[in-house]
């Protein structure tokens, strides 16, 4: 495995667009879960300007909805892991916009985030899927939450601390380079010879 | 009937617990044996990564994924057992196995998006119950997935002509749903897939399938087993991987249930199951004597 680039929150533009596929990085910082509901509520607010929960300049984004546990007048965090990324295909575009530099998930996203990423130089990275107990133990502090009453305990936006949060891979660069892609291009091509109509 | 309701409530607690803080003992050997078969650098890193996770889930006595899913009961029933609410029994388990925070409460209106908080709600757990008047006891599998693999669950009716020469058409299909989940549904996968009945019948072959066997058995039917086998395969030379990052290890199995159809249609229900297989089973008999299955 390469050698990791060790990465502090919150991301500057240009150490993004230093980042390739195939990159190995390690964070270290505040980082905010976002799932679906998350997403769709920061689009509301965006649409009718209203103030946002927390300022993304910088920010790492992970697609996750952690297990917690509520102790004295503070959370334990349990378990959390990625979720699949291709759900918030449709809000990279705002991701971007807030200045949200990257997102962490599994399965990866889409040729809509691959532009998002180009234009404001963000990357996906991509964390070990279903490793809820191995991603937890990057986890040192609860911070906060937003919105857990209404969405519920997944979608909620929780703020999180995390210390050399890792390897994760990266998986989509701002320079159009999507690994799922190429894997997505050559599986396609193999597809005739295994089938012989 | 009470005390052995009690008895039932109380195993099935202590094997939810261990169920979701580990994977299941089939499905650990054959990631092992994947790892000592992947050749692809970034793929074993995924691979090394996963195990490394049980190893801790288990040591730690934490859920091994953050995603419990809809969680899914199998239950088999003889006459002497019918009295035993297991319904109820299991329901309260989950719920309590959530307050404890071994499992994550994901369960919501599917209009609405309101979250229980419990993973109760009508129709949670997805429950299937079969009385058998030949059985002296009832039988509980128990099946726990991430529900990222469901988004690529898919259908689809073949005709005779669709279905094609050595089933090429099935094929196809199957293996173009395959690469268009990629690394998304957490491979390497297991892959359930039902075939014939009607639509609904076809779709419950197909979770049940990946849902209730080990991961290492064969198919009874020797024809199928075959089928299995070469399913597999094809789909481990697709090249995904890992978590998607490439490599030979894409799925771990391939289970097929199949049921009698309609001359006219060959109905195909495909299931994506990630490789986080949570998985026990018991039978308990009218003495109340309890025995591990799975």
């Amino acid at each position: 495995m390469k050698r990791p680039v060790h990465l502090s929150t919150p991301l500057a533009t240009e150490s993004i667009r230093n980042l390739k596929v195939h990159d190995i990085v390690t964070l270290s910082g505040t980082i905010y879960t976002a799932r679906d509901m998350a997403h769709l509520k920061l689009k509301e607010l965006k649409k009718s300007r209203k103030p946002m929960p927390e300022v993304f300049r910088g920010a790492v984004i992970f697609h996750a909805g952690p297990v917690v546990k509520k102790e004295g007048s503070g959370f334990t965090l349990l378990t959390i892991g990625p979720t699949t990324s291709i759900r918030m295909e449709p809000h990279s575009d705002l991701m971007g916009k807030l200045g949200v530099k990257a997102s962490v998930g599994k399965g990866g996203m889409g040729n809509e985030s691959l532009q998002a990423f180009k234009k404001y130089g963000m990357v996906y990275l991509l964390a070990a899927p279903g490793c809820g107990v191995l991603h937890a133990q990057a986890v040192k502090e609860v911070k906060q939450v937003h919105w857990l009453e209404e969405l519920g305990m997944p979608e909620a936006i929780w703020v999180l601390e995390v210390t050399d949060w890792g390897p994760l891979t990266v998986a989509m660069d701002s320079h159009g380079n999507s690994l799922f892609h190429t894997i997505y291009e050559e599986g396609l091509k193999k597809l005739d010879s295994l089938i012989k109509d | 009937m009470k005390i052995i309701e009690t008895k039932f409530a109380e195993s099935f607690y202590e094997s939810l617990v261990r169920g979701v803080t580990g994977i299941s003992p089939d499905v650990l050997q054959l990631m092992e044996e994947a790892l000592a078969e992947e050749k692809s650098p970034p793929a074993r890193a995924m691979l090394e990564a996963m195990l490394k996770n049980v190893q801790l889930a288990q040591k730690l006595r934490k859920g091994v994924c953050q995603s419990p899913g809809i969680p899914c009961i199998y239950v088999r029933c003889g006459p002497e057992l019918a009295g035993i609410d297991v319904r109820k029994i299991t329901g309260e388990s989950i719920i309590r196995a959530t307050r404890e925070g071994y499992l994550r409460p994901s369960i919501v209106h599917p209009l609405t998006r309101k979250n229980t908080g419990d993973n109760s709600g009508p129709g949670i757990p997805n429950f299937e119950i079969e009385l058998d008047p030949g059985l002296d006891y009832l039988e509980a599998i128990v099946s726990f997935k991430g529900c990222g693999p469901e988004l690529f669950n898919t259908f689809k009716t073949f005709t005779p002509e669709s279905l094609g020469k050595n089933f090429a058409g099935f094929k196809r299909f199957l293996l173009e749903t395959v690469i268009n989940a990629g690394g998304k549904p957490c491979p390497p996968i297991g892959l359930g897939i039902g075939i014939g009945g009607q639509m609904d019948g076809a779709a419950k072959l197909s979770r049940k399938a990946i849902s209730t066997r080990k991961w290492n058995d064969r198919h009874p039917d020797p024809e199928l087993n075959l089928l299995e086998q070469d399913l597999k395969d094809k789909i481990n030379q697709l090249g995904i991987g890992p978590g998607g990052v490439g490599g030979q290890t894409t799925a771990l199995t391939v289970k097929i249930g199949i049921a009698y159809t309609h001359t006219a249609i060959c109905p195909v229900a495909i299931n994506f199951h990630c490789w986080v297989a949570r998985r026990f089973g018991f039978k308990v008999y009218a003495d109340g004597t309890m025995e591990e299955i799975l």
